[in-house]
């Protein structure tokens, strides 16, 4: 518990409105998007600007009191879930959009906008951002930047870091620091952008945010593709990167998904089908249709089932929307979801995929993937009804396997989730020791009080 | 689960569709205005849950969360999962009206005046009788509500008490204008145009016995129940309710009303209500009879364009839609409304940005977060606005009041007129 005088100092710095003490509201702010981590917070500020965080963050530091910042609590790694309790500061009040340059292709936002709310702003001045985690409806773009987002775009366009420019951030001893800018060039120094970009919190509070933007793509085409062998699936994928064509998306929904989206949505899928494949692409008319005959045609070889191009808009929305009912789909049907984030080079998918089937078959869980096959990271996820310890113990060891796998492949163990406190026990077998007492050095430089998102990304030592 | 959660543990299931996505946020009325998280699906889902789990204890502080909901369903619409949780929270209302009463004035109100007709219409025949000489005038026809019900008014503009009630201004009975009857319907009227806005209720009557429909208006209907049992979570006032309806309403093929939060209401009653296997059979025959107008004369009657005339006094008019949530979203009729007023030849139909984001009447809701409903009703105003249309049509006298009350707090030149009213 706080000390009534830190919160009337809040309440002073924001406004009375602005904090939030009753416990029925802190246990809304106790989770993120996980099914396994909760903690509620002593208490929740919601700032207006960057003066109040400031004096927020200052008042924080003095009083040595842990900070976990949060936008939208969206997130599925913990990295928003205050674990040690004190204040979180959440920015959804600070959503403005400051500046759209259609000249310079980039945008100035403040952290608590609604990533969904950005992409329509731009769509209106035909620009596009393309990042775009599946939670776009409600994650902030604060948050994405603190994740450094990945999405299903990602294969063609890159991640949130490849589009980060400048930032503002506060500093735990409340100073406003300004990285970057707003040139796409910008080779002064060491470059602290992307340190920040990823950081988890666990630095500072990003509080303006400068992105780099593309035009809007003038043509898309989506290609579905049905497969009964989830291996040969996995197959394809590598062949069309390597015939040279990178299409906008490559996603890949397995059977259990199929029969669950066709249950919940009756759009007339074949239930019996193994794996699914949903290709996008998108540029200029004449490309997107060159591109998409080439896709089916390497589909077909490929031993696809089915493979066909959806006629039109709504066709293609269909697809995309059962896709994204996926994530639903599997949360439903479990007490206890783990949405793996292993990501393996995309050349070496096939044999992940063979490994998750052994996996799957050793340990009795069964293994559900839907994930973003074009960049390797297909998100097997593992999920069980039982309340036992010792099933849920032995779900550990499974996603222990899983990962074990992925990094023999020279994988990664999150493409796009971050380790939060979800994977920090695993941190220690995906880095090298001197790597992580690095990462530990450069927090304490910014955060020598150790207040920014306490016990976040490694183990305490 | 504690044994004190009689209608919340029927919903155990429910509770645990939500994954915490946050899809709810971006459509959630409350939220859109609040930005907090107890304002949103997901933490009220959350707070269920410690409720249910006894990590969080029953008291005002919670219950003032679960009433911060207009029950709008948007959230369960945007929500993967289709989680309903507007319909927890009616659960969690019951358990905490049976476990700690309800605020007063509401469960005097709704416990004996607004199921008891009689009563409530002596009361409120008083009251607008006495609404002149106490109550200042506002600009003609809006008034405030009178002495008790200004408790729960809260200083909101609405139309004032009709000085003569439907009940007395039309027979129980009412026979096609010629010819023999194609149909009989039961006309459930609702409060609002019982005691408010009687001459809507005529022009229900009106239209249907033009097209052949005999009209049976029940003297022994009571209210819907919304406000009790939806808004209050009072059930046994509830089921009083529900069971003398069904008694006056017996051996009618179709019950018919043109508010559409009646509609809805008279249709959950087999799912809140419905305690005994008796009751839960005959409530869902009754809702298997329950119809919103729009949907009986474009559906069930089948009309065709050409029965939808544009009255003198709406010729050359720009027209738009606001989608009540209860008819839109609850009932799931979107697009007889609009094919009914797109027929209008002499009227112009501007669909609004928005149209079917609520208005945020929300019935109790209002009541309790007057403020709060105002910030959600100027953005509907706004969008009104951005038609430039003379008329907002819409279906149910709540959201009509809401609308009433922004237009004339903003001053906007905008009419607010019910569908029945537009059909000439």
């Amino acid at each position: 518990m706080l000390k009534s005088a830190i919160l009337k100092q809040l309440e002073t710095i924001v406004g009375k409105d602005g904090v939030l003490t009753a416990k029925a509201d802190l246990a809304t702010y106790a989770y993120d998007g996980t099914t396994t981590w909760s903690h509620a917070p002593d208490v929740v500020v919601l700032p207006n600007t960057t003066d109040q965080i400031s004096k927020i963050l200052n008042l924080a530091n003095d009083n040595r009191i842990p900070v976990t910042p949060r936008g939208s609590g969206t997130n599925i790694s913990g990295g928003s879930v205050p674990v040690n309790g004190g204040i979180v500061v959440c920015t959804t009040r600070m959503n403005r959009i400051l500046d759209i340059n259609k000249a310079n292709l980039t945008a100035t936002v403040e952290p608590g906008v609604v990533l969904q709310d950005f992409h329509n702003a731009l769509a209106k001045e035909n620009l596009f951002y393309p990042p775009d985690p599946q939670s776009f409806l409600s994650c902030t773009v604060g948050g994405t930047v603190a994740e450094n987002s990945g999405g299903p775009m990602c294969i063609k366009y890159g991640v949130t870091k490849q589009y980060v420019l400048g930032l503002e951030i506060v500093l735990p001893d409340g100073y406003v620091m300004t990285l970057g800018g707003t040139t796409v060039k910008n080779r002064t120094g060491y470059d602290l952008v992307p340190l920040f970009t990823g950081s988890e919190g666990t630095l500072g509070i990003i509080t303006k945010i400068t992105l780099r933007l593309v035009p809007r793509p003038a043509a898309r085409r989506t290609v579905m593709a049905i497969f009964d062998d989830m291996v040969r699936a996995g197959t394809v994928v590598s062949r069309i990167l390597a015939d040279g064509i990178v299409p906008a998306k490559i996603e890949f929904v397995d059977n259990f998904v199929i029969r669950r989206i066709e249950e919940k949505m009756k759009i007339g899928l074949p239930v019996d089908a193994k794996t699914m494949l949903l290709i996008e692409c998108d540029g200029s008319v004449a490309a997107v249709e060159s591109e998409a005959a080439q896709i089916v045609e390497l589909l077909k070889k490929g031993g696809a089932k089915i493979s066909r191009l959806a006629r039109d808009d709504a066709e293609a929305n269909t697809y995309w929307k059962a896709r994204s009912a996926g994530f639903a789909a599997i949360y439903g049907a479990a007490r206890t979801v783990v949405a793996e984030d292993c990501t393996v080079p995309r050349d070496r998918l096939s044999d992940f995929i063979e490994k998750l089937d052994e996996i799957s078959k050793k340990s009795g869980f069964e293994i559900v993937l839907i994930g973003h096959a074009g960049d390797g990271n297909i998100h097997p996820s593992v999920f069980t009804n039982s309340r036992e310890k010792e099933d849920l113990d032995r779900l550990q060891d499974t996603l222990t396997a899983i990962f074990e796998a992925a990094l023999g492949l020279g994988g990664t163990l999150s493409g796009e989730h971050g380790i939060g406190l979800e994977k920090k026990r695993l941190l220690a077998k995906a880095l090298d020791s001197r790597v992580i007492s690095y990462m530990q050095r450069i927090k304490s430089i910014f955060d020598p009080n150790n207040i920014m998102n306490p016990d976040k990304i490694w183990e305490r030592s | 689960m504690k044994a004190s959660l009689v209608e919340l543990s029927k919903f155990e299931t429910e509770t645990e569709q939500c994954m915490k996505c946050g899809f709810c946020s971006y459509v959630c009325p409350v939220y859109q205005e609040e930005k907090t998280e107890s304002g949103v699906a997901r933490g009220k889902n959350e707070l269920v849950k410690r409720l249910m789990s006894g990590e969080l204890e029953m008291n005002r502080e919670l219950a003032d969360r679960f009433y911060k909901c207009t029950s709008c369903m948007a959230c369960t619409e945007s929500c993967p999962a289709k989680a309903p949780i507007p319909r927890l929270l009616v659960a969690a209302k019951a358990d905490i009206t049976r476990t700690m009463g309800m605020r007063f004035p509401y469960g005097m109100v709704y416990r004996h005046l607004l199921p008891n007709r009689a009563l409530f219409g002596r009361f409120l025949g008083a009251a607008s009788v006495f609404q002149s000489v106490f109550m200042p005038k506002s600009n003609g026809i809006i008034r405030h509500l009178p002495n008790v019900l200004s408790g729960i008014s809260k200083g909101r503009q609405i139309p004032s008490i009709a000085s003569k009630f439907l009940r007395q201004q039309a027979p129980a009975v009412n026979k096609p204008r010629q010819g023999r009857s194609v149909m009989r319907v039961g006309y459930f009227t609702g409060c609002m145009n019982e005691f408010v806005l009687p001459h809507l209720g005529l022009k229900t009557i009106d239209f249907l016995t033009r097209h052949g429909i005999e009209v049976v208006m029940p003297r022994e209907q009571s209210c819907c129940g919304a406000a009790a049992f939806l808004g209050g979570g009072d059930f046994e006032t509830g089921r009083r309710i529900a069971d003398a309806n069904l008694a006056a309403f017996s051996g009618l093929d179709y019950i018919v009303t043109d508010c559409a939060t009646c509609a809805c209401t008279l249709k959950e009653y087999q799912r809140f209500l419905a305690d005994t296997p008796e009751r839960k059979e005959a409530y869902a025959d009754f809702a298997g009879r329950v119809t919103h107008v729009s949907t009986f004369i474009a559906d069930v009657v089948g009309l065709q364009a050409s029965a939808f005339q544009t009255p003198a006094a709406l010729k050359g008019k720009k027209l738009t839609w606001h989608d009540p949530c209860h008819l839109n979203r609850h009932l799931g009729s979107k697009e007889q409304p609009r094919r009914i007023l797109k027929s209008l030849e002499d009227a112009k139909y501007i669909e609004m940005p928005g149209a079917d984001r609520c208005c945020g009447m929300g019935g109790q809701f209002s009541m309790l977060n007057y403020e709060l409903s105002q910030k959600i009703g100027q953005k509907k105003i706004e969008s009104i606005e951005s038609t430039e249309a003379d008329i907002v049509v819409t279906a149910c006298p709540g959201c009509q009041f809401q609308l009433l009350d922004g237009i004339v707090r903003l001053k906007k030149p905008q009419k607010v007129m019910s569908l029945m009213e537009v059909l000439g």
